[in-house]
């Protein structure tokens, strides 16, 4: 969001070495292709070891399983990568470029200055036998437990022979991974002597690499499905499955040896607290994800922090090492050699009027903000120069490059006065959306009032309440706030600021006894140029309707 | 820190109506801290009054400026060149600092645009709680740093009263008992012996405008 008006630059040195959190199938690969890279990284794991020896929900992806493990080997000869075990994030200060991690193991705590930091923990699986209303027993196993049977050839033996029934997407809303475990595990139990194998199923979801392709496979090599609506009757914890088949029209019967229950598939529980030590987005159901359209997904709303693979959501290991292919170009597009030119002016704190308020600091979406000895410090690493701090800023000790209180309200007083047209209509349009639909309309000559004039503002977060304010006390007819559309704002919360600021408006408007009518909050996108058009000649001839303002 | 809350504006308006040039003046200190009379606010307010006196047919010219505090003689010096240009000064001080603000410029009406409220602390972005009801006795060190004069209804050193109830005060059911925090905060820092101690009522001394000297100023404060 740098301005063109910032040509001010200055050359800084930023922390080159890199932070992996979770030494999964994922933080592995995170190791292995930034250090592959030439950073240095230190590889954070809870647990005593890391991947390939972990949960039994990697074991069921045999072939992956034996290039994670080569990974594994390579990194812990890496010269270039720390590995801790049994360690934790305890904190996190500073920004991208310069964070300083403090990790625990044991009683020691290490801190670590880097540059970046990759957030890369797996999902973790719950049993979901309840739901079928099962009980623990001899024979009714988690989806957990047959992946370990199988992958130890004197367990596997013992399958010979047995009938084996899989419930799935009955117990929960679907997912191809949960899918691709069944279909995997159905596969192997095929190559072993005498195994039978129903699958009790709800939709399955195939929408992935080769699922549909194995679910042929295992068909061809005689796994019965049965497609149902609701789940069978399950008779003495799973001694027989009953249900009615509306074809055949009569009760089908199976008493299988061994019942194996589908698992949930959920945000790994460290996510929350790393999270919140990072001050990063917390998605639905504990996921890292950041639903935003401007952004690529593996960024968080922090500059310099990425989250990968089932930190963001359930990712079996392909997507997973795609996730993290991506990290590492971004990581070496923003560490680079470890120069960094900044623009000087991105938003400048004046040290005489700050009061250390820490409004700035809680405010700002893109943790870039800290403070010092006498004033709050805005990382111009992180900093996304949206201008939210500055509008908030009770001292008005914020400024930004381009975009100065002064250079504003001077902007919004020559808008108001300046030229030809009546009703006067000021649109105050952020820059990533209603600018460039407003600069659309312009040149495909659509429908504009005369009397209108746009103000770009680098986020709908810049529109101070000042400004609205002084453009009505200036005789603006009549005021649009453009902002992004909900959840499509760069800045997250620039176009809630904004809205929350019209409302304020809104009040003091009716205080003050104008009509709130000539103030109005409208959501945009940078296409919308016939929107754009007809929002403002909406408003035209709502201006129209009230006459022009008793303040001119 | 100090916290404030603006008047409602109409009663601000009605203060004003008789002048037609005031001085808006803001202070940077607590006020400012806790976003109600900053530099910020001194524009706001100030706009808002020219429009509504502009369409009331009666404008007003206003001036504005932030002080670092106004709750210092030497700060206030600062618009001793200006203070005659206005007809009035409306402060958005605490009610020390548009005091001492009258108190500076006699001649002049000082009128206030904030309701002190409290002294409290800073919870979020524009979210405060009262802490401290500046008793001028402060018994935190026996009360495991909760105060009671602030958060028991009746302001008892010596509690609980009878009518606590589950952890709540008997004046309504979503106001917690101080005295139930109060022993479990002691419970769990193993210091419920000092719960037993018997702390006097706050001295009369305390209930009037009182002036303090810090103990190494007292001597200079005779001798000057």
């Amino acid at each position: 969001m740098t301005d063109m008006k910032n040509t001010d630059m200055e050359e800084i040195n930023i922390a080159t070495d890199v932070l992996v959190l979770g030494g999964g199938l994922t933080g592995i690969k995170a190791a292995s292709e930034i250090a592959g890279s030439g950073y240095k990284v230190i590889l954070v794991e809870k647990d005593a070891e890391l991947g390939s020896k972990k949960g039994p929900e990697l074991i069921g992806l045999k072939e992956e399983y034996k290039g994670l493990q080569d990974l594994e080997d390579k990194i812990k000869t890496d010269s270039n990568v720390e590995i801790l075990t049994q360690a934790s994030l305890v904190s996190a200060a500073g920004v991208t470029g310069d964070f300083t991690a403090r990790l625990s193991k044991g009683k020691k705590v290490i801190e670590h200055n880097v540059g970046a930091i990759v957030v890369a923990t797996d999902f973790a699986t719950g049993s979901l036998n309840e739901k079928y209303g099962l009980s623990p027993a001899d024979n009714v196993l988690t989806q957990s437990r047959m992946d370990e049977l199988l992958a130890s050839e004197a367990d596997k033996e013992k399958l010979a022979n047995k009938t084996v029934a899989f419930l799935v997407g009955l117990g929960q809303e679907g997912n191809p991974l949960v899918l691709e475990r069944v279909l995997k595990s159905t596969l192997a139990l095929q190559e072993i002597d005498g195994c039978d194998v129903y699958i009790y199923a709800g939709d399955l979801k195939v929408a992935s690499n080769g699922l549909e392709r194995m679910y042929k496979e295992s068909r061809e090599k005689g796994a019965v499905y049965f497609k149902l609506t609701e789940k069978p009757e399950i008779i003495e914890n799973g001694k027989t499955i009953s249900f009615f088949d509306t074809v055949a029209r009569r009760n089908i019967e199976i008493s299988p040896d061994l019942i194996v229950v589908e698992e949930e598939l959920r945000a790994d529980q460290l996510n929350e607290r790393i999270a919140e030590i990072l001050k990063i987005d917390v998605g639905p159901l504990g996921f890292l994800q950041n639903d935003n359209v401007h952004f690529f997904p593996v960024r968080s709303n922090r500059d310099g922090i990425f989250v990968a693979g089932s930190t963001r959501e359930i990712s079996g290991l392909p997507s997973a090492w795609t996730d993290v292919e991506n990290i590492a170009l971004e990581v070496r597009d923003l560490l680079g050699d470890g120069k960094k030119s900044v623009a000087k002016n991105k938003a400048v704190v004046n040290e005489d009027k700050c009061v250390i308020c820490l409004t700035c600091y809680r405010c700002c979406p893109h943790g870039a903000i800290y403070w010092g000895d006498k004033k709050a410090v805005i990382s111009p690493v992180a900093c996304q120069g949206c201008g939210i701090c500055a509008s908030e800023c009770p001292m008005d000790a914020i400024q930004i490059g381009g975009f100065s209180d002064e250079e504003m309200i001077e902007e919004v007083k020559s808008g108001v006065a300046s030229g030809n047209g009546t009703p006067r209509i000021l649109a105050f349009c952020c820059q990533n959306s209603a600018f460039e639909a407003g600069e659309m309309a312009d040149i495909f000559k659509m429908q504009l009032p005369d009397g209108l004039r746009m103000i770009k503002v680098p986020c709908a977060g810049k529109i101070d309440l000042d400004y609205i304010l002084n453009a009505f006390v200036a005789g603006a007819d009549g005021i649009l706030v453009m902002a992004c559309h909900p959840g499509n704002c760069k800045s997250e919360k620039g176009n809630t600021y904004a809205q929350w600021r019209v409302n304020d408006a809104y009040r003091m408007l009716e205080e003050v006894g104008l009509e709130k009518d000539r103030l109005c909050f409208v959501g945009t996108a940078s296409n919308m140029g016939s929107g754009f058009s007809s929002i403002v000649v909406d408003m035209e001839k709502r201006i129209n309707e009230l006459g022009l303002s008793p303040l001119k | 820190m100090i916290v404030a809350k603006r008047k409602p504006f109409e009663e601000i308006k009605t203060m004003l109506k008789d002048y037609k040039k005031v001085l808006t003046v803001g202070c940077g200190t607590c006020v400012a801290v806790c976003l109600v009379g900053g530099e910020k606010e001194v524009g706001i307010l100030n706009a808002e009054l020219s429009m509504a006196r502009k369409i009331d047919g009666n404008p007003i010219d206003l001036g504005a400026t932030t002080l670092e505090r106004q709750c210092d003689m030497e700060f206030l010096d600062e618009l001793e060149n200006v203070v005659d240009e206005y007809e009035a000064l409306l402060s958005m001080a605490c009610g020390a600092g548009i005091q001492f603000l009258a108190e500076r410029y006699p001649n002049k009406p000082v009128l206030p645009a904030v309701d002190t409220t409290f002294i409290g602390a800073n919870r979020d972005v524009g979210w405060y709680e009262e802490k401290c009801r500046s008793c001028g006795s402060c018994v935190l060190g026996w009360t495991g740093g909760i105060c009671p004069v602030t958060m028991c209804a009746k302001g008892l050193y010596n509690g609980p009263c009878g009518g606590t109830d589950d952890g709540n005060c008997e004046i309504h059911k979503d106001q917690p008992c101080a005295w139930f925090m109060i022993y479990e905060r002691l419970a769990a820092q193993g210091r419920l012996d000092l719960i037993m101690e018997f702390q006097p009522i706050t001295a009369w001394q305390n209930q009037k405008p009182r002036t303090l000297v810090q103990p190494g100023y007292e001597k200079r404060e005779e001798a000057g």
